[in-house]
């Protein structure tokens, strides 16, 4: 077979599976269903590996002309290049072992066809997003993953308790990417208006021509490009949604909101790495932004009871650290921390997942605790997947946070130095976590206790299979001190599609000071560890009430109060002019305001007859002077606006 | 011609049948009229203007009796029918379909919408814009709610003042062109006096203004939709209102371009406006009919806008937007009638749970949210992309404005869809979609669905129309046929 029809076969596989399962999931047994969308989907994930081995240039593979306008054309085209591919394997690969894990997860659940043809739809629009080789293209997978997002968060619409909760999660998260969608729109138009087609190869080719006509534009778009960041990948303003996503389930969690779909507005910054070489501006707004995020978001997960919440609050955390990595033209170490947080973060949300299916669905850490010997494998590889986001050494979050981290040093102390306070809390919120859950003697009652178990071979499989990826993700791109050629395999695998700061070589760091700075990581989490180690497992200190927070405490208990900050000024603001327009202006200006129009007719007619013959005239009279009225009126306004 | 004669007939024929054949004859007339219609569709070359009626003398008052079609009149042709035919299958399983009158006044409507849509004639199509008022003037007044006086008042009154200005305008335009054929207004010679040209332009736009309608013109609408029954709420919906816009595109701005530098940014705005104020309108809103009536008011603000920019593009993607507000139309004023009419109450504040008593209504009442929210794959979403994108064009501020319908757009449905048919059980039961139900929705999703995917369908349509038009105006070619 050709590239283009494995390609075409890579992309429709999904979608075949969400097809057969929407139609006849219903009557099918469970096992069919599950199995079909997760060997579907790893079928793909094959495919991809083929392509991945017989990668050499970029192409181009063109299906059809969407629409042909006056001077440009939206086309259906899919590009086959380092980068795209490899964005599709972390999907397909990490993907197929959160199907196989669903499979076990969801097992009791009623809607269990419905899960895996939402599951199957989402990495069909995924692929969509990091196949297509222009914005449309992108901007099409890009809606869609935000509608499967919007569908699997309120999965459980129908929960007694929660379902209402779940429903307007979902429309949060649907809301706020919106918002982020206008920004990628406002993007695609002015490329549209300036480069006439939106085919990331021309637009890099026109660029890379001459780069100087372009610099002002590049500003804008690439200000317009970020806003859509900010709201896929859950970044300062926009990243409320992400937490309250958590009400779906856990493997959506795993898949969508931690190794996948977050990732996008990531993957959309290094696509358009070219634009973003042209404005500095919004690249150290970028990387504002992205220090603000892991910051903020990592004080919060600090005082975080419900274990995925802990976890939101981490994804958060560390998609900022991406973002810092792309403030600085790091484009390949980016992604590199994609990757390895692809492999870590997936492990952790299913490990909790795990954890709750054992929990029977509690997912309060206040009530876990001394899971570690009832369920063994989940422990180990949840254990794994803390130390390698801890940074913990030579375990793969180890490497891809060091290179992000070596690049703050070379750029400034100053950020080098916020950044190691945000990676010293992420390792005191997950050692607590790790601690609270695993450690010290069970706290949810007897009966609790009984149920607990371990989870299914469908589940712990693809645990394992994470941790091991979790621990050696890191070979990926090793900083080369020790081989130096064996060294930034990834950085090389990708330079052909980032140019940018991406190659260490060119500004190769000094061997020792990659050294000091891989020691300071290591020390500083290693002493957390300890210290977390001493305080929940020793001392037995567990999570405090509410009530006896400290100011702080509270302060990232309750997530820095951000919600209501935007409930009341934004959300409040725009109700109340809705209820005020519509009972005041509409009722009362517009409606009555008509009403009164026709009294004055009648009235002036009343008028009229006296001296003229008839009720028509007077009619057509006003007509006439309506016209006038309404003409001058626009002539008036326009003269003013040309 | 048989496209005018046929509905007319078959109208006239249902007024006489015994209750029981009503139904059945209703459905099949109008499915031969949607036949007769594909089959001028085969036959068509989008290059050339098709001449129904064409008499070589000029009548006196300069009528010229002109009627045919382009490519744009031609799906506007194409969409009545197939709207007509799909309203007549959403209502099978009421009792209004076997009313033979409603079945009549219906057929007679498919009658004067396509007479309006193949005018070629000035005082034609001001003719058949009066005739559709009547038959939807007297489905309201029989089949609409009884307290309805005063909505059909102010329905009728704005109407009528729309009608007298577009009157007023055409007689005006006697002045500037010899007949009242189509092709001699578009050339209408205003030697440059473009406020006369606006003054024309203004009192036509003043009646499309009113039926599209356009802030602040649309007081009558929610009313009149509320109080409607389903068949009278989707005609006016689907294709009342796009007459007007067809009438923009094809009769007001080639007419009157001249004054197009007055109107152009004042209509706009309103549209800017319309856009943000109908969907901030509808976000509170409790009752599902004047909820969907203000979404209506916020999308066809932006067909609107985008039509007075008068590029390729822009029109095109209006022609793509129209048809896909006309499925959005019927689709949710459906799902508001299956809600009604199970359980006699279309406030949200009294439903919920629904999804769970029918998980197959939930599904494609949830099918027909996206597609009115513009999601990728649906028609909406390349409409509404070339629309801003051309707004955006034009100026970066009506651009952002309306983009908010992006966002408000989501808001207002998804709140719409969860209060009604999530959260707390309020509805033991409900009975699940009938197969005529089934079958619209199935229709509505497959059109969106296919003109989402391959737009380019309607577009190569109407380009040539567009440019024709343009090489009329400029005079470059007589039509002396």
């Amino acid at each position: 077979m050709g590239k283009d029809l494995l390609l075409l076969t890579l992309i429709s596989l999904p979608l075949i599976g969400a097809a057969i399962n929407g139609i006849l999931g219903k009557k099918m047994p469970k096992i069919i269903v599950g199995s079909l969308a997760t060997i579907l989907v790893f079928v793909s994930f094959l495919i991809g590996l083929t392509l991945f081995t017989g990668l050499d240039k970029t192409t181009i593979v063109h299906l059809f002309q969407v629409a042909k306008f006056d001077d440009f054309t939206l086309d259906a085209n899919f590009q086959i290049d380092s980068l795209s591919i490899w964005m599709t394997l972390i999907i397909t690969g990490i993907g197929s072992l959160i199907h196989l894990f669903s499979m076990g997860y969801m097992s009791h659940d009623e809607g269990y066809h419905k899960f895996f043809t939402y599951l199957n739809l989402f990495i069909f629009s995924m692929l969509l997003l990091v196949l297509g080789s222009n914005y449309f293209v992108l901007f099409f997978g890009w809606e869609g993953v935000g509608i499967c997002s919007y569908l699997l968060i309120g999965f459980h619409y129908n929960d007694t308790e929660k379902g209402i909760a779940n429903s307007l999660a979902a429309r949060k998260a649907f809301i706020m990417n919106r918002i982020g969608d206008a920004g990628l729109l406002f993007a695609l138009f002015m490329m549209l208006n300036k480069f006439h087609t939106l085919e990331f190869v021309e637009i890099g080719k026109m660029i890379a021509a001459s780069p100087e006509l372009y610099t002002g534009i590049a500003g804008a778009i690439t200000l317009c490009l970020f806003l859509a960041a900010t709201g896929k990948s859950a970044q300062i303003p926009l990243f409320t949604w992400l937490p309250d996503a958590m009400a779906g389930p856990t493997p959506v969690s795993a898949l969508i909101h931690a190794a996948t779909m977050v990732t996008a507005g990531i993957y959309l910054t290094v696509r358009s790495n070219f634009l973003f070489e042209l404005a500095p501006t919004t690249k150290d707004l970028i990387l504002v932004i992205g220090i603000a995020t892991t910051v903020v978001a990592a004080f919060i997960a600090m005082r975080q009871n419900d274990i995925k919440k802990v976890l939101a609050y981490s994804t958060v955390s560390q998609l900022g650290l991406m973002f810092v990595a792309l403030g600085m033209g790091a484009y390949t170490v980016a992604l590199f921390h994609v990757t390895t947080h692809a492999f870590f973060k997936a492990l952790l949300f299913l490990g909790s997942g795990s954890v709750i299916h054992a929990m029977s669905d509690e997912q309060d850490i206040r009530k876990m605790g001394g899971l570690s010997k009832l369920t063994p494998i989940t422990h180990i590889t949840f254990l794994i997947g803390t130390l390698a986001i801890a940074g913990f050494p030579f375990l793969s979050g180890f490497f891809s946070k060091d290179e992000i981290l070596a690049h703050a040093w070379m750029s400034s102390p100053l950020v080098y130095g916020i950044l190691m306070i945000a990676v010293t809390m992420t390792a005191i919120y997950m050692f607590r976590l790790y601690f609270l859950v695993f450690h010290g003697s069970f706290r949810g009652g007897d009966k609790l206790k009984s149920h607990v178990h371990e989870s299914g071979l469908s589940m712990t499989i693809p645990l394992m299979v994470l941790a091991v990826l979790s621990v050696f993700g890191g070979i990926l791109n090793l900083p080369g001190i020790v081989f130096h050629n064996a060294g930034h395999w990834m950085s090389h695998f990708l330079e052909s599609t980032t140019y940018g700061l991406n190659q260490i070589e060119t500004e190769h760091m000094d061997g020792n000071q990659s050294i000091m700075l891989m020691c300071i990581a290591s020390i500083v989490a290693l002493s957390v560890m300890a210290w977390a180690y001493l305080t929940y497992v020793k001392k037995q200190a567990i999570a405090k009430e509410d009530v006896d927070m400290t100011a702080w405490e509270k302060l990232s208990s309750n997530k820095l109060y951000i919600d209501e900050l935007y409930q009341t000024i934004f959300v409040q603001p725009i109700l109340w002019l809705s209820t005020t327009l519509s009972s005041q202006f509409e009722q009362r200006v517009l409606t009555n305001g008509i009403f009164r129009l026709t009294s004055a007719i009648e009235a002036s007619g009343n008028y009229t007859r006296k001296w003229q013959s008839g009720f028509l005239s007077s009619y057509l009279f006003w007509m006439v002077m309506g016209i006038i009225g309404f003409i001058s009126y626009y002539i008036i306004k326009s003269t003013f606006w040309n | 011609m048989e496209l005018i004669f046929l509905p007319l007939i078959f109208g006239i024929i249902a007024f006489f049948l015994p209750s029981k054949w009503v139904r059945p004859y209703g459905l099949i007339a109008s499915i031969v009229v949607l036949l007769f219609s594909i089959d001028h569709l085969i036959k068509f070359d989008p290059e050339n203007y098709v001449l129904m009626l064409n008499p070589a003398e000029v009548f006196p008052l300069g009528l010229t009796f002109k009627m045919g079609y382009d490519g744009l009149a031609l799906v506007m042709v194409l969409l009545t029918n197939a709207v007509i035919s799909i309203i007549l299958l959403a209502n099978w399983n009421r009792a209004i379909s076997s009313n033979a009158r409603f079945t009549g006044l219906v057929l007679l409507m498919q009658c004067a919408l396509i007479g309006l849509f193949t005018s070629l004639d000035g005082i034609l199509f001001y003719t058949f814009w009066e005739l559709t008022l009547i038959p939807i003037f007297l489905i309201l007044y029989w089949f609409g709610k009884q307290e309805n006086n005063r909505a059909l008042f102010k329905f009728f009154l704005y109407t009528l003042l729309g009608s007298l200005m577009m009157l007023l305008s055409f007689i005006g335009l006697a002045y500037f062109s010899p007949n009242f054929s189509y092709f001699q207004l578009v050339q209408a010679n205003f030697d440059g006096k473009s406020v006369e040209a606006a003054l024309i332009m203004g009192g036509i736009l003043f009646a499309f203004a009113v039926k599209i309608p356009l802030f602040p013109f649309h007081t009558w609408q929610a009313p009149t939709y509320t109080n409607a029954p389903m068949a009278g709420t989707m005609l006016l919906s689907a294709l009342m209102l796009k007459m007007a816009l067809f009438g923009m595109i094809k009769w007001m701005i080639p007419i009157g371009f001249e004054g197009l530098v007055y109107l152009k940014w004042p209509v706009i705005t309103l549209g800017g406006i319309g856009i943000v104020y109908g969907a901030i309108i509808a976000m509170k809103q409790k009752d599902l009919k004047t909820l969907f009536a203000y979404a209506s008011i916020s999308h066809l603000g932006l067909i609107a806008a985008g039509i007075m920019l008068f590029t390729f593009s822009a029109i095109e993607a209006s022609m793509v937007q129209i048809i896909n507000h006309s499925i959005v139309a019927v689709a949710l004023f459906l799902c508001a009638g299956i809600i009604e009419d199970r359980l006699q109450t279309r406030n949200i504040d009294y439903l919920g749970g629904i999804a769970k008593v029918a998980p197959r209504f939930g599904f494609w009442f949830a099918v027909m949210t996206f597609i009115s929210v513009s999601v990728p794959f649906t028609a909406g979403f390349i409409g509404e992309f070339i629309l801003i994108k051309e707004l955006f064009t034009a100026h970066w501020v009506i651009g952002i404005t309306a983009a908010s319908t992006l966002v408000f757009g989501a808001v207002y449905m998804l709140r719409a869809y969860q209060a009604s048919m999530f959260g707390p059980t309020n509805v033991t039961v409900f009975a699940d979609l009938t197969w005529n139900e089934y079958a619209v929705f199935g229709i509505l999703t497959l059109a969106a669905v296919g003109f989402g995917l391959y737009p380019q369908l309607i577009i190569d349509f109407i380009k040539p129309s567009i440019k024709f038009t343009q090489e009329l105006m400029a005079g470059d070619l007589t039509f002396t046929k």
